[in-house]
């Protein structure tokens, strides 16, 4: 198959789409402008009771362009690289500057504006050659191995709903008017699993997933063991007395309630009086322990970049420190809004989207306390395993905050019973306040950016069940 | 879009290696979307995609790849290449191909590509000046107008072909409405398989002030209960809960997998003889509604819930021949990236007998959930949750304060026994539903219904009032 073959590097191809649109472009009456190409080469695997359920794979390419003129922005994109479909392509991106609001602050990013001013991140990290060895079938039976080894952890697993696996090579290259033209390349990986257990009448389902650059990063087992874990404990849970109590969030669960915040400290949310952290930098909002980082730059970080979505270096950006606000996240375009400098947070989903402010790697720092000592402290309380409708849960404008959860009631570091169908209430402000403490068992997720937290330990939190 | 002949080569070259089933889905189409943000139009863009998606069966498993190109070279190519992932050999052979037929017919006045670009924008300016005229509270208006214009042709290798032209136009506005500290959020949206004539039927002014006035409500809203209570469900977007909560475990994947509550349950009681559910993607110019579904099947009305009565799951091709049901005609998928597979199109509780002010006075201490941010079921156990955007206490048969901050928390089957009364209020709601990575328009509907206990996870305990 195609995917077996060995794959080129689309450097050469990518960056010369850029001049000749480049070159396209100078035709016609814009003050500024800026190429967007990407390419993305992807393989997705899903296994049903030991068999292929769906093999797919796809090669595929395409470009953005933004105009600016008079200070307004417009843009357009195309998967057509056809001369005429460019044409095409670069003419409505120029229409639709013409319709959008002028604003002082619509020009490229200049060096001036960068926080950081030099690469640091190689892309020799983000890319890495051990994924091109793995042939399709090899990526078969990693996702049957890893629906055996979840299937063989317990009687008690009845089905295994879904595994997949999945990777991609993608690669970018931008070039703008301003003279920024570069490019790099990385891969991904990922496999996930979602196992139902059943015992009498009680079903659960449980998943998990693990991620990295190449299937040399990810371990199957753990995958296995969590996954079969989650769905298996809370096997005949039930409802509680609703009560404020003191709750361990897992790693995964509070990754999720990290997201929540991540959607707030953009500059774009504050500076459109849509975030509760507006008008908050400096004052304290966390317990003096907790920090938290925003680091294109983790060698590890699925998120990782040299630089973002319109070409300013990205750096590590100390968002909460000590517990107290220290900055939001910027692009150029907000960075000028409030006078300072961009922090390389300009985020591109694909070509088929302009930039947006979004986190790249964020993630709580861990601290020395290990998951037992956080079960310890916990004393009484509910240890949370996984929550459902953190999506519709959540009010970033008045912060409320109230999603379904499912765990364990805990006494003196035992299980008393597993819980299910129970609501946590809060909101995005009291959340932040009530962590009395973080566990060093930091673990990243794929989730809207790359978040990364240890399991948490909070108090006095509302939750609704009986 | 393809000639005859280029099509059935490259299905015949899909089944040359011991494929069981061929397909080829093409589509080309053209986005724009217009985004205000802050008091200006701030976005502005287009995209066109063309491209095709190929897939094969044998046996169990499917076989899928896509290319962003007509390219008749690449196709063929494209389809080599993915044939060879098998290796056995297949006598079977189109020969001829049909056109399919399709009782949905819709007549687009005012398709977006004859829109100026004024115009567009000139709505948005309506959404924003209406909503900030409603009150001095609204604070911010964010508003998304976008649209699509698409020909989509799918053939496979039974020797059917089917062509469509598809539009959807879709209108959001999300205000922000603060008082001192107090910050609460609106959301309304309109959308409709079809053009800009969409605007001569539904005023987007009164879409502004139906945002802000869930905003301005909203700032005042107290703590939300806690607890198993009695609550009522406004009609239209009050249908997300049966979407979420029942329909997705009726999407046949989900029961052939056994990962649904409701496998095994077909011509069982599963709620009570008032509540009757329909899933149907031929109703004219609705946000679910299609002339084919991504393979090519002609759209249909399916009963679900006919008196309490579970009658049918809903099938793309794949699992009607499996579980050897009937082919539903819901294999949706997003894009010619997308594998087909079983989705709602416009789903909805039909209408009962009640007044629905009524259903309201016969409640003596709940809750109203009129509006929802939306939810998430898991299928294989039931268990849902659904975010209340706006909502009201209701105290002695009438309704008090607003309420933030509430979620239900559930099970499907639990639910579905405990709807005590249906309104007569039948109405319907547009959204976006996402599975399996893949996002596509679905309508959800209802009249106002009372459920005798959920529970609600608010803040505020019951008792301590």
């Amino acid at each position: 198959m195609q995917n077996n073959r060995r794959y080129k590097s689309r450097e050469k191809q990518l960056l010369n789409i850029c001049k000749s649109t480049a070159g396209k472009i100078k035709k016609y009456d814009v003050d500024e402008f800026e190429v967007f190409t990407a390419s993305s080469v992807d393989n997705e695997i899903e296994i049903f009771k030991s068999k292929i359920e769906t093999l797919s794979f796809s090669d595929s390419i395409g470009v953005g362009i933004r105009i600016f003129k008079d200070k307004s922005v417009g843009y357009a994109y195309t998967t057509v690289l056809e001369d005429s479909s460019m044409e095409d392509c670069i003419e409505r991106a120029v229409s639709n500057s013409k319709i959008t609001g002028r604003e002082k602050y619509n020009y490229l990013p200049v060096e001036e504006e960068y926080t950081y001013k030099k690469k640091l991140i190689s892309d020799k990290l983000l890319f890495r050659e051990s994924l091109l060895n793995y042939r399709i079938e090899d990526k078969v039976s990693i996702a049957k191995k890893l629906e055996d080894l979840t299937r063989s952890r317990d009687k008690r697993i009845s089905d295994i709903e879904n595994v997949s696996y999945q990777d991609s090579i993608y690669e970018t290259a931008i070039l703008n008017s301003e003279g920024f033209c570069d490019n790099y390349k990385k891969t991904t990986c990922m496999i996930y699993v979602n196992a139902i257990s059943r015992e009498g009448n009680n079903t659960s389902t449980g998943d998990y997933f693990g991620c990295g650059r190449s299937p040399d990063d990810i371990d199957l087992d753990r995958v296995a063991d969590k996954a079969a874990e989650r769905s298996v404990s809370i096997l005949g849970g039930e409802k509680i007395k609703s009560d404020r109590v003191s709750l361990l969030l897992g790693s995964s669960v509070s990754a999720q309630f990290l997201s929540v915040i991540a959607d707030g400290i953009t500059a774009d949310s504050v500076q459109k009086k849509k975030s509760v952290f507006g008008g908050k930098i400096g004052e304290r909002i966390f317990s003096a322990d907790i920090n938290i980082f925003d680091d294109g730059t983790l060698p590890e970080g699925l998120s990782s970049r040299p630089f973002d979505g319109e070409g300013v270096v990205k750096g590590r950006t100390g968002v909460f420190e000590k517990g107290c606000l220290k900055t939001y996240l910027y692009d150029t375009f907000t960075a000028r809004k409030d006078k300072t400098l961009s922090t390389g947070n300009a985020v591109r989903a694909s070509y088929r989207s302009t930039p947006e402010v979004g986190i790249s790697n964020f993630y709580i720092e861990p601290s020395k306390y290990d998951f037992n000592e956080l079960l310890r402290d916990l004393n009484e309380g509910f240890y949370v395993i996984d929550i459902i409708g953190m999506h519709s849960g959540v009010n970033n404008i008045s912060g409320q905050i109230s999603v379904g959860a499912k765990g364990l009631w805990m006494k003196n570091g035992k299980t008393e019973i597993p819980v299910k169908e129970v609501t946590i209430a809060t909101d995005i402000l009291s959340f932040c306040k009530s962590i009395e403490k973080a566990g060093r068992d930091l673990e990243f997720f794929p989730l809207n950016g790359y978040i990364g937290s240890p399991s948490l330990l909070l108090r006095n939190v509302t939750i609704s069940g009986r | 879009m393809l000639d005859n002949g280029l099509t059935k080569k490259i299905l015949n070259i899909l089944l040359k290696n011991g494929a069981d089933f061929s397909e080829i889905f093409v589509q080309k189409r053209v986005f724009n979307n217009l985004r205000l943000d802050d008091g200006k139009i701030e976005k502005s863009s287009s995209g066109y995609e063309v491209g095709c998606g190929l897939r094969l069966w044998i046996g169990d498993s499917t076989f899928y790849a896509f290319v962003d190109s007509l390219e008749k070279e690449k196709l063929i190519n494209a389809a080599k290449v993915l044939s060879s992932a098998l290796n056995g050999s297949s006598s079977l052979k189109v020969l001829n191909l049909n056109e399919s037929e399709s009782s949905y017919a819709s007549n687009i006045k005012k398709p977006p590509s004859g829109i100026y670009p004024g115009k567009k924008k000139e709505i948005l300016e309506i959404i924003d000046k209406n909503s900030r005229n409603y009150s001095s509270k609204i604070i911010q208006v964010t508003s998304v107008l976008s649209d699509v214009e698409e020909d989509i042709f799918i053939a496979n290798s039974y020797g059917s072909y089917s062509s469509e032209k598809m539009v959807r136009t879709f209108l959001a506005v999300n205000v922000v409405a603060r008082r001192g500290n107090n910050a609460a959020s609106g959301y309304k949206s309109i959308a409709r398989t079809g053009g800009y004539e969409m605007f001569d039927l539904k005023d987007p002014a009164i879409l502004a002030k139906d945002a802000s006035g869930i905003a301005v409500n909203m700032i005042d809203a107290i703590n939300a209960p806690t607890g198993e209570i009695p609550v009522v469900i406004g009609p239209a977007f009050g249908g997300v809960i049966f979407h979420e909560a029942c329909g997705h475990g009726l999407e046949a994947d989900a029961v052939m997998k056994d990962a649904s509550v409701f496998k095994g349950m077909i011509g069982k009681k599963i709620a009570g003889e008032e509540v009757s559910a329909v899933d149907d993607s031929t109703i004219k110019y609705h946000w679910g509604s299609y002339k084919f579904d991504g393979e090519g099947f002609p759209s249909r009305k399916t009963v679900l819930i006919k008196d309490g009565v579970l009658e049918n799951y809903l099938y793309d091709l794949r699992t009607s021949k499996k579980m050897k049901g009937k082919q539903t005609g819901n294999g949706r998928r997003q894009s010619f990236r997308h594998v087909p597979i079983p989705r709602m199109s416009n789903t909805y509780i039909e209408s009962g007998k009640e007044d629905p002010e009524s259903i309201i006075k016969s409640v003596s201490k709940g809750i109203y959930a009129k509006e929802f941010a939306g939810g998430q079921v898991d299928p294989a156990t039931g268990d849902f949750v659904f975010g209340i955007s706006e909502g009201y206490m209701i105290e002695n048969g009438k309704l008090g304060s607003p309420i933030k901050g509430a979620t239900l928390i559930g099970n499907g089957m639990e639910i579905l026994k405990k709807i005590e009364a249906v309104g007569n209020n039948l109405d319907f709601a547009p959204g976006f539903c996402g599975k399996s990575g893949q996002s596509v328009s679905n309508e959800v509907g209802q009249p106002t219904i009372k459920v005798s206990k959920i529970t609600v996870g608010g803040i505020k305990d019951r008792d301590a009032e």
